[in-house]
């Protein structure tokens, strides 16, 4: 899966250090999506929606960290689908087609092949995947109408920055490490990640999960029960065919 | 005309087959979402629609397997010496020359497979529901979902096993989920505690 998918893959990269937490990006992503804004309450920080929703697929995270230097740090994340190669969402779903793999390597979603069944939310390592009012699955989907077509994902082409870059992945990676960003967030995780990070600092401090990973039940869900679930029937069938013709039916003469 | 002893009531033929169309139908669609089976797929006219299929045919399965507790749950808890004595001798089925134990209405192995498919299935309703029904705990899903699972591969065992003991392998045992009835001759050398018991023999 991921030699298929790491050939011409094309990531997002971001990077925190030069973020404004100007929140264009939001908006752009808004306005291509068609999204509704959302009513939300003054909760005592500028990062607004609160969180990840069915009518905002990306949100810049403000965090307010201390600091040596200053009495505080204020620190940006724009957060969005990771795009992994090994995706949960996409390993769980029980509906072929609702969640699929641009040749972008992002991973897309078909409303109309959504069950909404919700495992993908609970699968998803990052808490990402969110559901709209009629049930169905929505998030960012890496602009793969904009890429198709050879234009940059919304909320990149609209940042004024450079904290979000879009491009081929193995080249914004590589270009982050000459520039002297020390940890690319996303390189190897899950396969690695269709939305890279690129640090100069602990990733853990900008908020970034430890060691992202599916839900291990769903690992064992997926490498144990569904072979077995194959497996068992076929052999319970062989076993029956074989006691028919080994040892055969139950004759009542024998019996005394 | 051959005296016929009554084995199984009439709502308990009818229960049994509400009960193995809900439980086949849940199969196979269950399949097709583990598997993402298209063929699967269309048989129900597409996924959404099978999502719906087995979502209320489990509920016609559980209130199904519920009602099936008065048919044989009492009889399920019972086990005696001879029941012990059916293991030693795996019931007689892998040697048609061991000598198996007076049984009563029903073997070990039967009253085994009511409890396995008892639990399994209350276990794979409860988290069903919790599948179907709640939303924002992840981890509830989760763990219903991998209980549902588990649930299932105790279903797709000991299903097949149950289809054939009761027809190829006992000749003349799948009539009583049918008519009810068996000849009483055969009902003394199969089910002799139970006979007894009726006051047949």
């Amino acid at each position: 899966m991921a030699n298929d998918n790491t050939k011409n893959r094309k990531a997002i990269l971001v990077t925190p250090e030069v973020c404004i937490g100007c929140r264009a990006c939001q908006v752009a992503c808004k306005s291509w999506n068609q999204l509704p804004g959302i009513k939300t309450k003054n909760n005592g920080t500028y990062q607004n929606p609160p969180d990840l929703a069915s009518a905002a697929f990306n949100i810049i995270r403000y965090s307010e960290v201390p600091s040596a230097k200053d009495p505080v740090r204020w620190l940006f994340v724009s957060r969005r689908c990771m795009h992994c190669d090994d995706a949960g969402c996409m390993k769980i779903c029980p509906a072929p087609g609702a969640l699929y793999r641009t040749k972008e390597g992002a991973v897309a979603f078909d409303r109309d092949k959504c069950i909404g069944c919700k495992l993908c939310v609970n699968a998803c390592p990052f808490d990402v995947p969110r559901y709209d009012a009629d049930g169905k699955v929505t998030k960012c989907h890496l602009c793969f109408d904009r890429i198709g077509a050879g234009m940059q994902p919304a909320c990149v082409k609209t940042c004024p920055t450079g904290a979000l870059r879009f491009g081929d992945r193995a080249e914004l990676i590589s270009t982050a490490k000459k520039d002297g960003f020390g940890t690319i967030y996303g390189e190897e995780d899950l396969g690695g990640l269709g939305s890279i990070y690129a640090f100069k600092e602990e990733p853990k401090l900008y908020g970034m999960t430890d060691d992202p990973a599916i839900p291990s039940s769903v690992v064992f869900w997926h490498t144990v029960l569904k072979p077995f679930a194959v497996a068992g029937l076929g052999g319970v069938v062989a076993a029956a065919a074989i006691h028919y013709l080994a040892v055969g039916p139950h004759k009542e003469e024998e019996e005394v | 005309m051959t005296e016929m002893v009554r084995k199984s009531s009439g709502d308990e033929i009818l229960n049994h087959w509400v009960l193995a169309a809900s439980c086949i139908l849940l199969i196979i669609s269950g399949y097709g979402f583990l598997f993402q089976t298209e063929a699967i797929g269309s048989l129900f006219g597409g996924f959404n629609t099978m999502k719906t299929v087995h979502n209320w045919v489990g509920v016609v399965f559980i209130l199904s397997l519920l009602y099936s507790m008065r048919h044989y749950f009492t009889d399920a808890l019972e086990y005696d010496e001879d029941d012990r004595q059916w293991f030693k001798v795996a019931g007689g089925y892998l040697s048609h020359k061991v000598k198996v134990p007076p049984m009563g209405k029903y073997n070990p192995g039967q009253k085994l497979y009511y409890l396995a498919i008892l639990g399994a299935g209350i276990a794979i309703a409860l988290s069903g529901f919790a599948i179907w029904l709640v939303q924002g705990n992840q981890t509830l899903i989760l763990i219903s979902h991998l209980v549902h699972n588990v649930a299932f591969c105790i279903f797709i065992i000991a299903v097949p096993v149950h289809i054939y003991l009761s027809t190829l392998a006992n000749p003349g045992t799948f009539q009583i989920m049918v008519n009810g009835t068996l000849p009483l001759e055969v009902a003394k050398k199969r089910y002799p505690k139970w006979m007894k018991a009726a006051g047949k023999m």
